[in-house]
């Protein structure tokens, strides 16, 4: 980051300046005030690192494998006497708790991988199309409204209905259709920083448009982008379970949070409380990276939160 | 699947099927009816059937989905009626003979068979039918009737299934000029199963004659009569379709064969198998289907009567022997392994509830094909199947997998994602091959990916779980004769996707399809083919032949007179009745 | 103004054609073809039956030509006859929107009624523990997986209390007209799509609700005596419900669209489940239609969004 220049902090209305680490420390120092959003990124490490460990779990802990089946104990409920089925066993006798910790492990896989592709293309598309502006602008424009005017999650099973994407090419596809949020935003910034005065001094200096971009402009938005990092990831781990429990994404015997209650009809009589453990862990991931976005916003731009 | 008749005598059909009915079966017995009671049947009531999908056409040559077949075989009968327990033709508003050669079959339609505007329905109506299928582009049944003399001159289509357009009439079909309700078909050479294919369908000319004129094209597929037919011979008359939620169909007081004794029939669109549960047991619903799952809870309703029978078809592993990837297959031995060493009781139980009887060969139990003499069971042995595996050559290595020449024996067991049925029956599978040592693993894909795969015989195919529909007619040629099995580099598409053949098997196959001497359509021979076919299957096992799953249909206990049996739910209808 | 709204009126047209192209080319490059589906099992069907149905299809021609096939006939009204059900596609389509319908303004009238009182409340109980939860209530309500919650609703009020039914919109063999049955059906389904929606609201209205208490009109209001009540709701809503307004018709044709899951759960006979299902059996024409006409539908309430908020606020900068 640039210790010459003053970091701008664009707002809808006016413009500040402000010396230039005091952002981060700002932020910092809010944050560290702020319990909620402390305790939610502690909980999701704590979540992280539980489905990380699942392969130790499985082994040391449960004793049972992800896949291991018994015929003879289908819908236990759950129990302390075997810890296998301590969430209980599924139809085909596997251990619940041992599925839900695996399933994580692709939960967030998909999430912050999707969510990296999302940046990765939101972020250049934006600042090419805000910085650049003409006919690249309206190019982009016109190919963000169009991916807007279908609703997203119906075209996402669409096409997953359509071409039945296996787990890699799914992560790309969801790549492909989240950034428009996350482009639409760089642009409107960066739009906005192009007119400032420390751009057009660099420009006079004769600093190129891609140093501008990357070392001036995108520092600037990084701090926002954070924010809908978070709340990216949340809504991909919506999607992806979306998808898995319509039997489109992740498919058996691989588990993952959504394709655990794809059989969830015939759970409902026998064994109800299959229902309530996957579906608790997508809550409880989401809502946790929604509050650190939360957090996150109102440390960085307290004034963004009205809008 | 359409019927299929051989019926050299009656008599012999007689004794055949006496035959077939005590001998020695496991799985449940056909349903018994409901118990003869000397009540007279009431008139009047509605029966309310509840399906998954609307139907899409009432035009009995353009119907490809089961829901537009129920609406059409209650509003248009046929010439001939598979018996509904054991599958053999039989005369319904036709008797029919086949001369000496098998090469001619007559027809005399039934004097009282009428159509509900009180025209006699004539060999005419069923001529129509016939040119109507040859007329039409988007039927699927046309290569049904290529061995009808003529047939192919007259039919227009696809060149390559050798429609060629030129005839005005088809040669093959004489109308007797004195009686109009007899004709005769000639064919062009002997074919067992065509009488069921003869059944065709018969339309009545006063509605759709002009489609099939001299100048017609392809007008029939969108003939407005198709989704609004006004002339009928079956026991109920189109009356309203409700569009996305319910067909009506009122009596037709006219029937040849009696008017039925309820007012209307009404089939309404529901939103899954739940609902059509749900609707038992609130009344609402006079029968249906009914899902494993649901028995349990179902038993403990007093109003509704259950009914099991056993499937006309059966759920089964296939194994691709010629698999680059999965070489073990190709051995006998190692599929027998594969038969012995996975627990089928268990899995039966594990996935269907129990519902359904464990098959060891092609056809199943309630069909008169079925081999009378005893098969290899194949019942669930650990230690035989691990003594075959090693007796191939596959010895477990140190990681306590199979190798064999330095490969290890992987199998990928591929089924269609969103059956739960064939989705866990993978999985359990996997699991218990790899008690053995095989590194297997289930993976489901989509039924369109997986429908081409196995018809073009793509070899990234290993092991599949699929099912097969059997109908009336036991002719097992498109799934297993070796001229069904696709061939990549000749781009020919098939059924035969194990790719196993057998040359006895092809030559039991034949004698019972396409026999030199007509006499052997009979159905003693026709049986004896079919044993040595389904011993070679037995023992050979291409597939591992799974499982035929029980049907089990719910029925209010007010309605009397319901008798479903495997081969037809609905061949009484008109005589059914709401006990009030 | 005129400009305006025919500026934006042209803009919807490329976005509509880029909708076109993209529904197009996600149905017919997808793998696999409906013939082979319907198909499979067919007794005596040969590969030179399927290569006659994929040419009276027209699915043997190049793709490009396909699409100028379709686009001619869509401008003149027709999308094509469903594969499988050999009807006319958008007839089929609108037999089911007035389902889709219900539950979308179903939804939408459960936000207003619960989602904006909540936010009322938790400005108005501002620092309370009320004012706590009804803001964790804000965020939670986004995080929760609409199916699951479907099904967690349904396990409570269908299958235990039985109160409640949890498939379709009508139970078999009542009467349509029969409103206390069909509001049985249609509120667990409207209730979860409206979740996302009522934890918004209340967001949003809590946070106009206090920056309407704080500004001086309040406090004149207030000094002429009114009470505090009559002043909220009275001044304070008014001002807070012109962006809820504006962005209803955006909510609605969003609802249309996100509706799709929910009917799956709840077996909900709409536009999203039908074009899904045709999705599963590759029937092109179905899908094609329903994508576009739920698109045509945002398309249009965006325009109409932008619109009212041009009109409601001259201040925003309308290009």
């Amino acid at each position: 980051m640039a210790t010459t220049t003053a970091v701008v902090r664009v707002v809808g209305a006016g413009v500040m300046a402000r010396p230039s680490r005091s952002l981060w420390s700002n932020a910092w120092w809010t944050l560290r005030r702020d319990r909620l959003t402390i305790g939610a990124f502690c909980v999701l490490l704590m979540l992280a690192a539980l489905s990380l460990a699942a392969p130790l779990f499985s082994q040391y802990v449960f004793h049972y494998k992800f896949e291991q089946q018994d015929l003879l104990h289908t819908y236990e409920k759950p129990q302390l006497d075997n810890l296998a089925y301590l969430l209980g066993s599924d139809e085909i006798g596997r251990s619940q708790v041992v599925r839900l910790l695996y399933g994580g492990q692709i939960s967030l896989f998909v999430g912050f991988t999707a969510a990296f592709f999302n940046l990765t293309v939101g972020v250049a598309l934006g600042l090419s199309a805000g910085y650049f502006r003409g006919l690249l602008d309206d190019i982009l424009t016109w190919v963000i409204t169009t991916l807007n005017g279908i609703p997203q999650i119906y075209l996402l099973l669409i096409i997953a209905a359509l071409w039945r994407p296996g787990p890699f090419t799914l992560v790309i596809i969801i790549g492909l259709l989240n950034w428009t949020g996350i482009s639409l935003f760089v642009r409107g910034q960066t739009f906005a920083l192009r007119e400032r005065e420390f751009i057009t001094a660099a420009r006079t200096i004769g600093a190129r448009d891609r140093r501008i971009m990357f070392r001036h402009i995108l520092p600037n938005v990084l701090p926002l982008i954070f924010v809908l990092a978070a709340i990216d990831v949340g809504a991909i781990i919506l999607l992806e379970s979306a998808l898995s429990f319509l039997g489109l994404g992740i498919l058996p015997p691989t588990p993952t949070w959504g394709n655990l209650l794809t059989n969830a009809v015939s759970y409902f009589v026998r064994a109800w409380w299959l229902v309530v453990s996957p579906g608790a862990m997508i809550f409880l991931t989401v809502l946790c990276l929604y509050l650190i976005g939360d957090g996150l916003r109102d440390a960085l731009d307290p004034r963004l939160k009205t809008h | 699947m359409t019927h299929h008749l051989t019926a050299r005598t009656v008599l012999v059909v007689a004794a055949a099927a006496l035959l077939v009915a005590t001998a020695c079966s496991p799985g449940p017995a056909a349903s018994s009816p409901t118990p003869a009671t000397s009540e007279k049947p009431q008139q009047g009531g509605k029966i309310i059937q509840g399906d998954i999908t609307d139907i899409a056409t009432m035009q009995p040559i353009l119907s490809a989905d089961t829901s537009s077949s129920r609406i059409i075989n209650l509003i248009y009968d046929t010439i001939i009626l598979a018996d509904p327990n054991n599958g053999e033709p039989k005369p319904r508003m036709a008797t029919f003979s086949i001369s000496q050669d098998g090469l001619t079959y007559s027809f005399e339609i039934n004097a009282k068979a009428n159509w509900s505007d009180g025209k006699p329905v004539i060999a005419q109506d069923w001529l129509t039918g016939l040119k109507a299928v040859g007329k039409s582009q988007k039927t699927v049944r046309k290569s049904s009737f290529q061995d009808i003399e003529g047939f192919l001159d007259y039919c227009v289509g696809s060149a390559s299934s050798g429609c060629k357009g030129t005839a005005k009439e088809i040669s093959g079909v004489t109308i007797d000029p004195v009686n109009a309700k007899k004709f005769s078909v000639k064919l062009r050479k002997v074919s067992c199963p065509a009488i069921i294919d003869l059944n065709g369908y018969t339309l009545p000319t006063q509605v759709f004659g002009k489609y099939v004129t001299d100048t017609s094209k392809d007008e029939i597929d969108t003939a407005p009569e198709n989704t609004n037919p006004t002339v009928f011979s079956g026991p109920f008359k189109f009356s309203e379709w409700r569009k996305g939620d319910q067909i009506i169909l009122d009596k037709n007081p006219d029937y040849w064969q009696g008017a039925a004794n309820v007012d209307q029939y009404i089939v309404k669109v529901v939103a899954n198998q739940t609902a059509i549960a749900n609707g038992l047991k609130t009344g609402e619903l006079t029968w249906g289907g009914i899902q494993p799952k649901d028995l349990a809870d179902m038993q403990t309703v007093d109003s509704v009567r259950i009914t099991k029978y056993s499937n006309l078809g059966y759920t089964f592993m296939s194994w691709n022997t010629l698999s680059p990837t999965a070489p073990a297959l190709a051995d006998k031995r190692v599929r027998q392994a594969l038969a012995y060493g996975i627990d089928m009781d268990q899995v039966i139980k594990a996935v269907v509830f129990g519902e359904a009887t464990k098959q060891v060969a092609h056809h199943v139990p309630v069909q008169w094909a079925y081999p009378s003499t005893a098969l290899e069971q194949y019942k669930f042995d650990k230690v035989k199947a691990q003594q075959l595996l090693t007796d191939a050559g596959w010895v477990k290595g140190s990681d306590g997998i199979l190798a064999k020449d330095g490969k290890k024996f992987s199998l990928t067991i591929s089924t269609n994602s969103g059956n739960q049925e064939r989705e866990t029956l993978a999985q359990v599978a996997a699991e218990q091959y790899k008690q053995l040592g095989i590194d297997a693993k289930a993976a489901p894909e989509a039924f369109q990916g997986l429908v081409t795969k196995l018809t073009t015989g793509d070899p990234v195919i290993e092991g599949n779980i699929i099912g097969w529909a059997l109908g009336a007619e036991p002719d097992p040629y498109q799934i297993w004769h070796s001229s069904q099995i696709p061939d990549r580099t000749k781009g020919t598409t098939g059924f035969g996707f194990t790719g196993f053949k057998d040359s006895e098997m092809d030559k039991a196959i034949e004698a019972a399809r396409n026999p030199a001497n007509a006499a052997d359509c009979a159905i003693a021979t026709r049986k004896k083919n079919y044993e040595t076919f389904n011993k070679i299957l037995n023992e050979n096992q291409p597939y591992n032949f799974g499982y035929a799953n029980n049907v089990i249909v719910g029925s209010q206990k007010t309605l009397q007179g319901f008798d479903p049996h495997p081969f037809n739910q609905i061949y009484n209808v008109y005589q059914w009745w709401i006990k009030q | 103004m005129r400009d305006f709204i025919i500026r934006r009126l042209l803009y919807a047209i490329p976005t509509l054609i880029g909708i076109s192209i993209i529904t197009f080319l996600i149905a017919r490059l997808s793998p696999g073809d409906p013939i082979r589906l319907f198909t499979f099992g067919i007794r005596d069907f040969t590969q030179a039956d399927y290569e006659h149905l994929l040419h009276v299809y027209g699915l043997d021609k190049p793709i490009p030509l396909q699409y100028v096939d379709w686009i001619t006939n869509a401008l003149r009204g027709s999308f094509g006859e469903s594969l499988i059900y050999h009807r006319d596609a958008f007839a089929m389509l609108i037999e089911r929107v007035p389902a889709t319908l219900q539950l979308a303004i179903a939804a939408l009238l459960l936000q207003l009624v619960i989602g904006v009182p909540l936010g009322v409340l938790a400005a108005l109980k501002r620092g309370s523990w009320i004012d706590g939860a009804i803001r964790v209530f804000g965020v939670a309500g986004h995080a929760v997986p609409a199916f699951w919650l479907g099904l967690i609703l349904i396990i409570v009020f269908a299958v235990h209390l039985r109160w409640l039914p949890s498939i379709g919109l009508l139970t078999v063999g009542h009467d349509q007209w029969d409103i206390v049955d069909r509001i049985k059906h249609i509120l667990l389904p409207a209730f979860v799509l409206a979740l996302t929606g009522i934890a918004n609201y209340s967001r949003i209205l809590r946070t106009e609700t206090l920056d309407v208490l704080a500004q001086d009109f309040v406090r004149t209001a207030h000094s002429k005596g009114l009470r505090e009540r009559t002043v909220v709701f009275v001044h304070a809503l008014r001002n807070a419900l012109i962006p809820v307004v504006t962005a209803l018709g955006g909510i609605l044709a969003a609802l249309v669209g996100g509706a799709l899951v929910i009917e799956q759960v709840f077996s909900w006979p709409g536009v999203g489940q039908f074009t899904f299902q045709a999705a599963i059996a590759k029937d092109y024409p179905i899908v094609q239609a329903g994508v576009m006409f739920t698109s045509t539908l945002l398309v249009l309430s965006y325009l109409v969004r932008d619109l009212a908020y041009a009109m409601v606020d001259p201040r925003i900068k309308v290009s």
